[in-house]
C-alpha cells in the first residue's frame, strides 16, 4: 500500500491519503477500471487464452482430443486453401479504404448545412438496419440474372443478355461481394465520422473561413487532425475487418465459385470438419497477420506526423485572438 | 482575383454536384431493397407463382404485417429487445465513458498497456471464439438468461471506447483543473462537468451500438433459447424459416417492421448531434 | 483497499477460468469405448422394449423439454397435436417442444451443458463411441432389431442410444408431365439413360431438365446421402468398406463398372452441369422458388431425398404430376435405392429417472403410434407398418440400408471422413467444386476425384483399424 509522504507531515493515515489528490486519484482509477477490464477479460481474452490453447490439439469441440503440438500451425502453412484466401482479402482491403474514403466523404458533406441532410443520412444508414435473415434473400434477388441489377442497368442503357452472372463470374464475383458489404456498412462508418466531426470546436472554422481557406483545406487542416484518432481506429478495424471478411461471402455465395475467404473456410474446418485445432491455429495466425499489418500502419502514421509537424500548417487550432490578427494581415492570395 | 461571378458559378457547381451525389447514393442505398418491399405485400400465393420483380397486387394488403406480427410475437421481441437495449446502452456508455475519462486524464503505470490491450481486443475477430465463449457462459450460469445476455453484449465492445477517447482528447483538461480549484473531486468532475459535455459521443455511440445490439442474432439466438419468453426483435423472423424452408412474404414484412423503429429512433437521434455539436464546441 | 479489490479480482477470475476449465474438462476424461453409460438394468429403470406404451406408468408425473429441428411442424400444430394424443393415455406428463433453425450447429454447441432438456434429435456430429457421454442407453439393439427399421443408426456397443424418427428413401423428385411430354416412357435405370431423358426434357419441353438448387447448400450435401448401398447394392460398403478403400471415389470403384459406385453419382451432376441440362446460374437459384416450379412443370427433376415429395405435392395444384424415382443406378442390371434414417431421437444421459421414462414413453408413442413416418412421406421405422403411396414407384426395388459398423470400427467413417476433409453428407464445397468445375471448364470430375483419392488414400492408411 503506497502511503506518499505529504508535503510537511511524515505518514498520512489511510482516511487522510484517500482524500489527497492522489489517493482520490488512485480511487477513481481503480473503481472506473475494475469492470471494464474484467469484462474485457472474461469475454475477449480468456477465450482467446482457450483457443491458443486448443490449436496445439487435434480436436472436435466435444469428446476427447489429442495433442500434436505445432502440427496444426505447419498444416495451415502448408495447405493451397488457407492462403489462396487471403488473396481475396486484398479486395476487401481495397474495399475498405474506399468504404473509408465514401464515408469521410459523405460525413464531411452532411456535417454542414445541406437541404434534407436528415433524409440523406437516414437513406445512407439504411443498409445497416437489415437484419442477417433478409441479407442473404435481398442479394439473391439482387444479382439474378435479369433481376433488379439488371433491369435497372437496363435503364441505363445496358443490353441485359450481354450482362454477366454477377456471382457466378469468376472475374467479377468477389468486387461484387465486396460492394456489397461496402453497400451495408458504410452507413455505420459515417455515422462515427459525423459524431466526431461534431465534437470539433466549431471556432476554428470561423477562424478558418477568415483566412480564406476553402472547403478542402477545412477539411484536410482542421477536420482530419481532430478526429484522428478515430479515423486510424477505423482504419485499423478496416483492416483487420478486411483480413476476417465472412459475412457476405458466406451469406450470399457460401464461398461458392472462388469466393471463399479465409474465415469462410476456417469456418468449415471448425463447424464441418470439426477440426477445431486447426482453426483456431488459423485464427491465431491470422491474428498475427493483422497486428503485424496493424503495427506497420501505426508506424507509417508516426512517420507521417513526424513529417507533418516540420512543414507549418496553413490554418491549426487558431484562437480567436491570432485569427483577428492574421485577418488584418491576410495574404495576397486567392484561396 | 476571379470575380464574384466566377466564385458565384462555381459553388454552384459545386452546389449541385454535392447534391447530384447525395441523391444518386440514396438511391444506390434504398433500391437493393426493392425486392424486400414486393415481396412484404403478397400472398403467399402471389409469392409462389411470381418472382420479386413483379409488383404486388395489392399495396395495401397488410395481411403479412399482421401475421408476422402475431405468429413471431413481435410485442413481446420489442419489448425484450427494449429492454436489453435500455440496460445495454447504459452499462455501456457508462463503462467506456468512465474508462476513456481515467485513460485520458490520469497518468499511471499500465495506462498505455491498457489501451494497448483494448485495441489488441478489437483485432481478434470475435467470430472465432464462439463455443470458447459458450463453454464460460455455461459455467458462470448466464446461459438462457437476461442478464447473463446483457453482461455479454457490454463485455464486447471496443468501438463505444473510442468513440468516448476521441471526445475527451477535444475537451479541454483546464475544465477539470478550473473545477478541482472549486473543490470538486475527480468523481464530481466527472459526474457534474464532463458526462453532460459528452452527449454527442453518447448519441454516436448509443446509436452504433445500439443499432448493432437490435439487430444482432447470432449471440441471441444461442444465449437466449427459450423463445417464448425471450424472444427479441432479431431472432424472431426465425420462427418463419424452417429446415424445409422459409415463408419469405412474412419474413420480408417482418424485417418491414424490424426497420422502421430503428429508422425513426435513428433518425429522432440525430438531432440530438447536432445541438450537442454546438452547445459543446462553444464551450471548448 | 486496492488490496482487498485485486484479490476479490483475482479471485473471480481464477474461479472463471477453472469452471471454464471444468467444462471441456468432463468431456475429457471419459474412458475409450464408452460403455460408462448406465443401461437400464444398472439403475433400475426398464429398459425401452420392456415399455408397454398405455399400460405402464400411466400416472407418472414429468415435465419433458423436448428439442426438434422441424420448425415447421411446431408452428403448424402438429407436434401439438401429437402431445394431446398422448396426454390422453399420459395426462401427467406435460411436454414443451423448442425449435432450433439451424440445428446441427446450435444442437452440438448446446450438448457441451448437461441442462440442455430431456429429448433431442440426435446431431450426427458427435462420434459414436462418444454417445453414452451424452445421451442414455434405452435399450439393447438385439431387443428391438427384429422390429424396428435402421434400429442400429444409433447404436453402440450392442445398446441403443437413439430411436429413428423416419426412414428416408433416396431417389428423385420428377414431374410426371415434363417426362411425357419430353417422350420420356419408362424411368431411366442407368446414369447413361437418365442424361438421355434429361437430354430429351431440354429437347422437346421448356422445363429446366434437372435444377440443382446450388445456392440452398444443403441441396449439395444431399448428394452423398446415394454414394451407399444405392450406388454399390451392397450394404456394407458405405460404413465398414468404404472407409478402408483407397481410392474410393476413382470410376468403376468399387463395383468395376463405371455407371454405377460413388463416381457414377457425381458423374450424373457433372456431365449435366456440364451439357447445360441445368439452370444457367447456379448461384441464384432459389429453393422456394423451386417448389411451384416443379410442381407447374418449369423443372423437371430434383435430386432430394423422400421427404421432399410432399413439400413439392403441396406447393402447386399439380400434386398427381409429383413422383418420385430411384435414382438411376443399376448394379449387374439390379436397380437399388439407399434407405436410412432421418434424425434419431436421443434422452439426454443426465435427467432425471422419471424424465428418463417419460421421454421413453413419448418417444415409443411417437415411433409406434403416432404415424408420424407415414405423414412425412418417409419409411415406416415399426417394419410391420405400411409404406406411404408416394413410395410406389420403389415397388420391386431393393431397398438397402446401410450396416452399421461394427463396435470396433464405428467411428472409422467418421474419423476418415474428417481426416480427408470430405465429411460426406455435411459438407457442401466438396459437391459445389463439382459444379463449379462444370461450369468454369478448368477441372475435369476426374482431376477433383484424384485429389479427394489422394486425401482419402492418407485417411485411410492413418486410420486403418489394426490387422
Amino acid at each position: 500500500m503506497s502511503k506518499p509522504a505529504a508535503q510537511a507531515k511524515p505518514r498520512k493515515t489511510f482516511l487522510q491519503w484517500c482524500k489527497s489528490m492522489r489517493g482520490q486519484q488512485i480511487i477513481c482509477t481503480v473503481t472506473f477500471l475494475a469492470v471494464p477490464l474484467l469484462l474485457l477479460f472474461t469475454f475477449t481474452y480468456l477465450p482467446f487464452f482457450k483457443m491458443v490453447e486448443f490449436s496445439f490439439f487435434d480436436m472436435r469441440y466435444i469428446g476427447r482430443r489429442e495433442f500434436v503440438g505445432l502440427d496444426n500451425y505447419i498444416d495451415v502453412f502448408t495447405r493451397d486453401d488457407c492462403f489462396q484466401a487471403l488473396k481475396l482479402s486484398l479486395y476487401y482491403m481495397v474495399g475498405s479504404v474506399v468504404q473509408m474514403a465514401i464515408a469521410l466523404l459523405f460525413a464531411t458533406i452532411l456535417s454542414f448545412h445541406v437541404r434534407g441532410s436528415k433524409f440523406f443520412r437516414g437513406a445512407l444508414y439504411f443498409p445497416c438496419l437489415i437484419c442477417g435473415i433478409a441479407v442473404g434473400f435481398i442479394f439473391k434477388f439482387f444479382f439474378t440474372h435479369g433481376f433488379v441489377l439488371d433491369t435497372l442497368l437496363s435503364w441505363v442503357g445496358f443490353d441485359v443478355e450481354s450482362l454477366p452472372y454477377w456471382l457466378r463470374d469468376e472475374s467479377i464475383n468477389n468486387i461484387v461481394l465486396v460492394a456489397c458489404s461496402v453497400w451495408k456498412y458504410v452507413g455505420q462508418n459515417i455515422v462515427m465520422f459525423i459524431g466526431a466531426i461534431a465534437s470539433v470546436d466549431s471556432t476554428l472554422y470561423e477562424a478558418a473561413e477568415i483566412d480564406g481557406a476553402n472547403a478542402w483545406h477545412r477539411f484536410k487542416d482542421i477536420i482530419l487532425p481532430s478526429i484522428r484518432t478515430i479515423v486510424v481506429l477505423n482504419l485499423i478495424i478496416s483492416v483487420s475487418g478486411a483480413l476476417s471478411a465472412f459475412e457476405m461471402p458466406y451469406v450470399v455465395t457460401g464461398g461458392g465459385f472462388g469466393t471463399s475467404t479465409y474465415f469462410v473456410i476456417m469456418d468449415k474446418l471448425a463447424h464441418v470438419d470439426q477440426k477445431v485445432g486447426l482453426a483456431s491455429a488459423m485464427a491465431i495466425v491470422l491474428l498475427a497477420l493483422i497486428m503485424v499489418v496493424t503495427f506497420v500502419q501505426k508506424r507509417a502514421e508516426k512517420w507521417l506526423d513526424e513529417r507533418d509537424s516540420r512543414t507549418p500548417k496553413a490554418v491549426v487550432k487558431a484562437d480567436p485572438n491570432t485569427a483577428a490578427q492574421a485577418s488584418s494581415a491576410r495574404p495576397a492570395h486567392a484561396e | 482575383m476571379p470575380s464574384n461571378a466566377a466564385i458565384r458559378a462555381k459553388n454552384i457547381t459545386i452546389n449541385i454536384l454535392k447534391y447530384v451525389l447525395l441523391i444518386f447514393s440514396a438511391f444506390v442505398a434504398l433500391v437493393p431493397i426493392v425486392s424486400l418491399v414486393n415481396t412484404a405485400f403478397k400472398t403467399e400465393e402471389e409469392y409462389a407463382n411470381t418472382n420479386v420483380m413483379t409488383l404486388p397486387e395489392n399495396w395495401l394488403n397488410f395481411d403479412n404485417f399482421i401475421t408476422a406480427w402475431q405468429q413471431a410475437d413481435m410485442g413481446r421481441a420489442f419489448l425484450n429487445s427494449f429492454i436489453i437495449l435500455v440496460c445495454v446502452l447504459t452499462g455501456s456508455v457508462m463503462i467506456s465513458s468512465m474508462l476513456a475519462y481515467v485513460l485520458n486524464r490520469f497518468k499511471f503505470p499500465g495506462n498505455g498497456l491498457i489501451r494497448n490491450a483494448f485495441m489488441i481486443a478489437t483485432l481478434i475477430p470475435g467470430i472465432a471464439a464462439q463455443v470458447t465463449v459458450y463453454q464460460i457462459m455455461t459455467s458462470l450460469h448466464l446461459v438462457n438468461s437476461m442478464p447473463g445476455y446483457i453482461i455479454l453484449m457490454m463485455g464486447t465492445d471496443v468501438i463505444t471506447i473510442y468513440i468516448f477517447l476521441q471526445f475527451f482528447e477535444n475537451l479541454s483538461v483546464s475544465l477539470d483543473e478550473s473545477a478541482i480549484l472549486d473543490g470538486c473531486t475527480y468523481f464530481g468532475v466527472f459526474f457534474k462537468i464532463l458526462l453532460p459535455l459528452l452527449k454527442p459521443a453518447i448519441v454516436t455511440s448509443a446509436i452504433l451500438k445500439g443499432v448493432g445490439t437490435y439487430n444482432e442474432y447470432y449471440m441471441a439466438n444461442l444465449y437466449l433459447q427459450d423463445k417464448t419468453k425471450y424472444q427479441v426483435v432479431s431472432t424472431s423472423l426465425y420462427v418463419f424459416s424452417g429446415p424445409m424452408g422459409s415463408q419469405y412474404n412474412y419474413i420480408c414484412a417482418g424485417v418491414i417492421i424490424t426497420i422502421i423503429p430503428a429508422l425513426i429512433v435513428f433518425l429522432l437521434c440525430q438531432d440530438q448531434i447536432y445541438s450537442g455539436m454546438a452547445a459543446g464546441a462553444v464551450k471548448g | 483497499m486496492k488490496k482487498a479489490l485485486a484479490l476479490t479480482l483475482a479471485a473471480a477470475l481464477s474461479a472463471s477460468l477453472l469452471a471454464g476449465c471444468g467444462g471441456s474438462g468432463s468431456s475429457t476424461s471419459t474412458a475409450a469405448g464408452g460403455g460408462d453409460a448406465a443401461t437400464a438394468e444398472q439403475t433400475g429403470l426398464p429398459a425401452y422394449n420392456e415399455l408397454t406404451v398405455g399400460e405402464d406408468y400411466t400416472d407418472l408425473t414429468a415435465n419433458i423439454k423436448f428439442i426438434s429441428h422441424r420448425t415447421d411442424l411446431i408452428e403448424d400444430g402438429t407436434f401439438d397435436g401429437y402431445v394431446a394424443a398422448f396426454n390422453e393415455l399420459y395426462p401427467n406428463i406435460t411436454i414443451s417442444y423448442e425449435g432450433i433453425t439451424d440445428y446441427a450447429g446450435d444442437m452440438t454447441t448446446r450438448l457441451t451443458s448437461q441442462d440442455w432438456g430431456d429429448i433431442c434429435m440426435i446431431p450426427t456430429t458427435i462420434p459414436l463411441p462418444e454417445i453414452g457421454d451424452y445421451f442414455y442407453a434405452m435399450c439393447d439393439l438385439s431387443a428391438i432389431e427384429a422390429d424396428y427399421n435402421f434400429a442400429d443408426n444409433r447404436a453402440y456397443d450392442g445398446k441403443v442410444y437413439g430411436i429413428p424418427s423416419t426412414g428416408n428413401a433416396q431417389g428423385i423428385v420428377y414431374n410426371k408431365a415434363v417426362f411425357e411430354a419430353a417422350g420420356i416412357t419408362e424411368l431411366p435405370k442407368t446414369p447413361t439413360e437418365f442424361l438421355d431423358a434429361l437430354q430429351a426434357i431440354k429437347d422437346n419441353t421448356d422445363a429446366i431438365p434437372l435444377y440443382t438448387n446450388y445456392a440452398a447448400g444443403w441441396t449439395m450435401s444431399a448428394w452423398d446421402a446415394y454414394i451407399g448401398g444405392g450406388a454399390t447394392g451392397d450394404a456394407e460398403w458405405m460404413n465398414i468398406t468404404m472407409p478402408q478403400t483407397h481410392d474410393a471415389f476413382a470410376a468403376g470403384v468399387p463395383t468395376g463398372d463405371t455407371e454405377s459406385g460413388p463416381y457414377a453419382v457425381y458423374n450424373i451432376l457433372y456431365e449435366a452441369v456440364k451439357r447445360g441440362l441445368t439452370e444457367d446460374d447456379p448461384t441464384t437459384t432459389d429453393w422456394e422458388g423451386s417448389k411451384p416450379m416443379i410442381n407447374n412443370g418449369e423443372i423437371g427433376t430434383m435430386v432430394l431425398g423422400s421427404w421432399a415429395i410432399v413439400q413439392m405435392q403441396d406447393a402447386g395444384e399439380n400434386a398427381d404430376d409429383i413422383g418420385y424415382m430411384p435414382f438411376p443406378i443399376s448394379v449387374d442390371g439390379t436397380q437399388y435405392a439407399s434407405s436410412g434414417a432421418d434424425y434419431c431421437y436421443g434422452i439426454n444421459e443426465y435427467s432425471s429417472d422419471d424424465n428418463k421414462i417419460a421421454s421413453m414413453l413419448y418417444i415409443k408413442w411417437l415411433t409406434e403410434s403416432s404415424n408420424f413416418s407415414y405423414d412425412q412421406g418417409g419409411i415406416p421405422i415399426l417394419k410391420s407398418q405400411e409404406y406411404p403411396e408416394t413410395l410406389a414407384a420403389f415397388d420391386g426395388i431393393e431397398l438397402v440400408a446401410d450396416t452399421a459398423a461394427p463396435t470396433e470400427l464405428s467411428d472409422l467413417g467418421a474419423n476418415v471422413q474428417r481426416d480427408a476433409e470430405l465429411m460426406l453428407n455435411s459438407d457442401q464445397t466438396h459437391v459445389m467444386r463439382i459444379v463449379e468445375a462444370a461450369i468454369n471448364g478448368d477441372e475435369t470430375l476426374d482431376d477433383i476425384v484424384a485429389d479427394w483419392n489422394e486425401a482419402w488414400n492418407a485417411a485411410v492408411d492413418e486410420n486403418a483399424p489394426a490387422a
